[in-house]
């Protein structure tokens, strides 16, 4: 009976305790972000980057394809095969971009 | 009334002294050089004023002008090296003109000259042809060795030369692009919920507190996107330094 209400206790402070380190945690957290203020939109940056890269290649490689083809009377095969090729620059593009942020 | 109030209706051209014709192409002074020839004299004069004194504790507009150049300096030389530091001029200007015209365009009544895709892909584009160009002059045939790095398979160049050519190519749009649609992205949005407080009547009042965040908000996207286009810049410049990277 005794042991059991200690036990009980002892859960009891143990919930506390851990409840107060998360809260500091998340203090510790904000001020951080707070000191840095460039980090609040760093990622919006990066993200409009990225989006922009992807859409930039698909659209160069599609115009690099459109044009061959009409000069060289292939119909849609180089454009297809252009439109992946643009498409893959455009994911090893960001990823090295992507890479660079994490040096 | 109502094509009037278009939230696109902010980004039309439209000629201001008539139409000015050099043979078949239209010259014409319209908002957008208006815009532009006004960004141009209040950098001059901003910077004049800021640096007229040259104190040692510097005031206000100094230390505006000495932190964004320190910014500028500072990003130039980590990117570009000392040695590239002959373009810091060339980079700062663009820097602080981009800058200067996304945060006037933010003016009520105003125009952005940055919002136009045209605008920013000639500034892009022109930066490209310059770093191609100056890759060649520096580098010789060499510079072409930025579409097969060193250390890869022969197997793989053809797969691996038209994605860096692609990649390449694709340098200005995705400047102008990310740019342009930035501008524009924000300045519709800011119009469209502009037209829900009229609409609204005294519920105006909850997209009008909206409005002040995108303000701020846009604000910031303002300087980050003259920022990045700086840093491209000179990441741009710095392949036709060293292309084998």
């Amino acid at each position: 009976m005794n042991n059991r209400e200690k036990i009980k206790d002892l859960k009891r402070s143990l919930s506390k305790l851990s409840k107060s380190i998360d809260e500091l945690k998340t203090d510790d957290k904000e001020e951080i972000s707070e000191s840095l203020p460039e980090n609040n939109y760093k990622g919006f940056a990066q993200a409009f980057r990225i989006v922009s890269e992807l859409f930039a290649n698909l659209l160069v490689g599609a115009s690099i394809g459109w044009t061959l083809d009409y000069f060289l009377d292939t119909k849609p095969i180089l454009l297809i095969i252009f439109l992946i090729i643009g498409l893959i620059s455009g994911i090893y593009t960001s990823y090295k971009s992507a890479m660079n942020w994490q040096k | 009334m109502a094509e009037k109030h278009s939230p696109l209706d902010q980004f039309s051209i439209h000629r201001i002294f008539g139409e000015i014709k050099i043979g078949e192409i239209d010259v014409s002074f319209t908002n957008s050089s208006l815009m532009m020839i006004i960004v141009l004299v209040l950098l001059n004069v901003f910077l004049l004023l800021a640096t007229r004194k040259k104190s040692i504790v510097p005031g206000k507009l100094q230390c505006l002008a000495e932190m964004s150049y320190e910014m500028i300096f500072n990003t130039t030389r980590d990117n570009l090296g000392s040695n590239g530091m002959k373009f810091f001029p060339f980079i700062y200007s663009l820097f602080m003109f981009i800058l200067l015209c996304n945060i006037l365009g933010l003016v009520p009544y105003s125009f952005t000259v940055t919002s136009h895709i045209i605008v920013t892909f000639a500034i892009a584009f022109s930066i490209f042809l310059f770093a191609t160009v100056l890759g060649f002059i520096m580098n010789g045939h060499k510079f072409l060795r930025l579409f097969l790095p060193k250390g890869v398979p022969i197997y793989l160049a053809p797969l691996l030369v038209p994605i860096e050519i692609v990649s390449y190519i694709s340098r200005p749009i995705s400047l102008a692009v990310r740019l342009a649609a930035n501008m524009m992205a924000g300045h519709t949005m800011i119009k469209v919920f502009a037209g829900f407080v009229v609409a609204l009547g005294v519920f105006g009042v909850a997209p009008f507190l909206f409005i002040i965040l995108l303000y701020i908000l846009e604000t910031v996207i303002a300087f980050l996107q003259a920022y990045v286009f700086a840093v491209l810049t000179c990441l741009y410049l710095n392949d036709s330094f060293n292309p084998s990277h």
